[in-house]
């Protein structure tokens, strides 16, 4: 009945022609897409096509007169750049090491918990705290612990059995990248323990019992049977953690005030600390391609070809 | 066999304590030291404040704009959410319903900008808003933020229209309605518990990042929370206790909500219309 109607009142001038296209026919699907694209394109494009502009200048901003050349200088500065290789390796290091960190702490977490009955909620609660905290307040909360004079890290290992001394965590070249990664897998192990515990509650009970029944011990059911079972949830998680691990940024920042330089910290460097925008884009690109390797891995993993999620 | 197990369990249970000590020292430590009177924390000996006081949480209204950089940060964080997720809505809707030439693409792109780091586009960005006069503004702070969270608003309203079942807009547009109309009077409505979500997180974000506030304004008063906090170096030196007790202030209403709305987050689209 209704559609009757409204077939008799079709719109015949054209500007109702042209809302119809848009509200309700072939064009409906540009009026979703193409604002949003724009504000994505204007917050993220533009500034990414500036990096790229950035990149093959010379804006300096203490050495104006630079400015307004094409030049490939920023690119054969930075592959002959030691500093760059030292962060790139550096930047490696610390996604290994959140990485394997982060998967400890939350497969254990985990592991623990999964069949725990009584105070299960609170067992939850407490492992998904620290992701509720701010990089940049565990950032504050572990400078103070790390301190070397009056931290409270130093006095919990000088209880220790055997003497360890003063350690200056973070001033210590061969301490500063373990404490900051300590730090970092503190605040987001718990995305992990997240992701381990839904992916051991869709293991089926039965593998376990059969495993049971033919005499098989905890540690034979954890490497046959659990180990295999999450092992997609592990690709994921792994890729999902790098990418974290290649982004952070507030933890290393405040408690190094830049001293420790990744890739993301190089960055801000040059641009901010030696005011040198197209140098900093440049290897800012640097760190945009190497993200694009990871969330093509990602996707891989995650996205089926049709676009929905897994 | 059964003292084999026994002690497997207590070493199970010991691990598990180990691991809640682990995880909560730090926060245990952040109220210790928001606590202990300014200046003290060097002080401490054993794990307990040597007394407790609330002045560093006066200090910070009555020595810094606390207040005014709490207020700094609801604003931009509100207005960047909410600008994302009205904006990123559309976009989820079109690649979850509609199936058109290039939706693969688009969603590359879009979880591409929210994993790429975000220093490599702070820095055109700033380079960007030099030209264009935005430094020093709380609009330059928000258009920063609107990057961090649109494509996350994009990726989550996409899942969360994923599910909806499609029969409700279908039936609508039996009755009569434009798609535009159906996705307006049914699919959003539908989608309500899930947009709240969006809106939490992008607000989320939005509040703890402290790195585009800090670099693009430089009048303090202008400053959110978050750029506020990361600024107490005294004169001489560092004023943790006051410092810590600030993060305490701004840590605490996202850890609240964080826990409020754990289970909305997770699962909440389906509430309401469809069960």
């Amino acid at each position: 009945m209704l559609q009757e109607v409204t077939g008799d009142q079709r719109p015949t001038t054209r500007l109702g022609r042209w809302r119809d296209a848009l509200t309700d026919g072939p064009a409906f699907p540009l009026l979703m897409i193409v604002p949003p694209l724009l504000v994505l394109g204007l917050v993220i494009g533009v500034p990414l096509f500036k990096a790229v502009l950035l990149s093959f200048d010379r804006v300096i901003l203490t050495r104006p007169q630079l400015a307004g050349q094409f030049t490939f200088y920023n690119y054969a500065k930075l592959l002959s750049d030691p500093s760059v290789w030292a962060a790139v390796w550096r930047t490696g290091l610390y996604m290994l090491g959140t990485v394997v960190g982060s998967i400890a702490l939350g497969l254990s977490a985990a592991l623990l918990t999964r069949r725990i009955v009584r105070w299960r909620g609170l067992a939850r609660t407490i492992f998904i705290l620290p992701w509720s905290m701010p990089a940049l307040v565990a950032a504050l909360v572990w400078g103070v612990m790390y301190d070397a004079n009056f931290g409270v890290l130093n006095r919990i290992l000088a209880l220790l059995p055997f003497e360890i001394g003063r350690v200056e965590w973070l001033l210590n070249p061969n301490t500063v990248l373990p404490a900051l990664i300590v730090a970092q897998v503190w605040n987001e192990f718990p995305v992990a323990y997240i992701f381990f515990l839904a992916g051991l509650q869709a293991i089926p009970e039965e593998l376990y019992e059969a495993a049971r029944v033919d005499g098989a011990n905890g540690y034979q059911q954890f490497w046959h049977i659990t180990l295999p079972q999450i092992r997609y949830v592990m690709a994921v998680i792994v890729v999902l953690l790098a990418i974290f691990g290649l982004r952070a940024f507030p933890i290393i920042h405040l408690l190094t005030q830049g001293r420790t330089e990744t890739l993301t910290v190089k960055t801000f460097n040059a641009a901010f600390r030696q005011f040198d925008f197209s140098y900093a884009s440049s290897i800012g690109i640097l760190a945009v391609a190497v993200s694009l390797v990871l969330v093509l891995i990602y996707l891989r993993l995650t996205l089926r070809q049709d676009g929905s999620a897994i | 066999m059964t003292l084999g197990a026994g002690i497997l369990a207590m070493l199970r249970g010991a691990a598990l304590v180990v691991l809640v000590v682990i995880t909560l020292f730090p926060i245990y430590w952040m109220l210790v030291s928001a606590f202990t009177p300014t200046g003290f924390s060097r002080q401490i000996t054993g794990f307990l404040p040597p007394e407790i006081t609330l002045r560093n949480f006066t200090l910070l209204i009555t020595e810094r704009p606390m207040l005014r950089w709490l207020w700094n940060s609801v604003l931009v964080a509100s207005l960047a959410s909410f600008l994302s997720m009205m904006v990123g809505m559309f976009c989820g809707y079109a690649l979850s319903r509609l199936k058109f030439r290039g939706s693969y693409l688009i969603l590359v792109i879009v979880l591409a900008s929210q994993m790429i780091p975000s220093t490599s586009i702070l820095v055109p960005m700033y380079a960007l808003f030099r030209d264009l006069g935005l430094l020093d503004t709380i609009q330059g702070v928000v258009l920063g933020h609107i990057s961090l969270v649109l494509p996350l608003a994009i990726w989550m309203s996409k899942g969360f229209f994923d599910s909806i079942p499609p029969d409700l807009e279908g039936a609508a547009r039996i009755d009569g309605c434009s798609r535009l109309s159906a996705l307006w009077h049914v699919a959003i409505p539908l989608a309500a518990p899930g947009m709240v979500a969006i809106f939490v997180y992008g607000f989320v974000t939005s509040w703890h990042d402290y790195v585009f506030p800090k670099h693009f304004v430089t009048t303090q008063d202008l400053w959110t929370a978050a750029a506020g906090i990361t600024s107490f170096r005294g004169e001489y030196f560092t004023l943790f206790e006051p410092q810590l007790a600030a993060a305490l202030i701004f840590a605490l209403p996202v850890v609240i909500l964080f826990f409020v709305l754990q289970r909305r987050i997770v699962s909440g689209s389906l509430a309401g219309g469809v069960k």
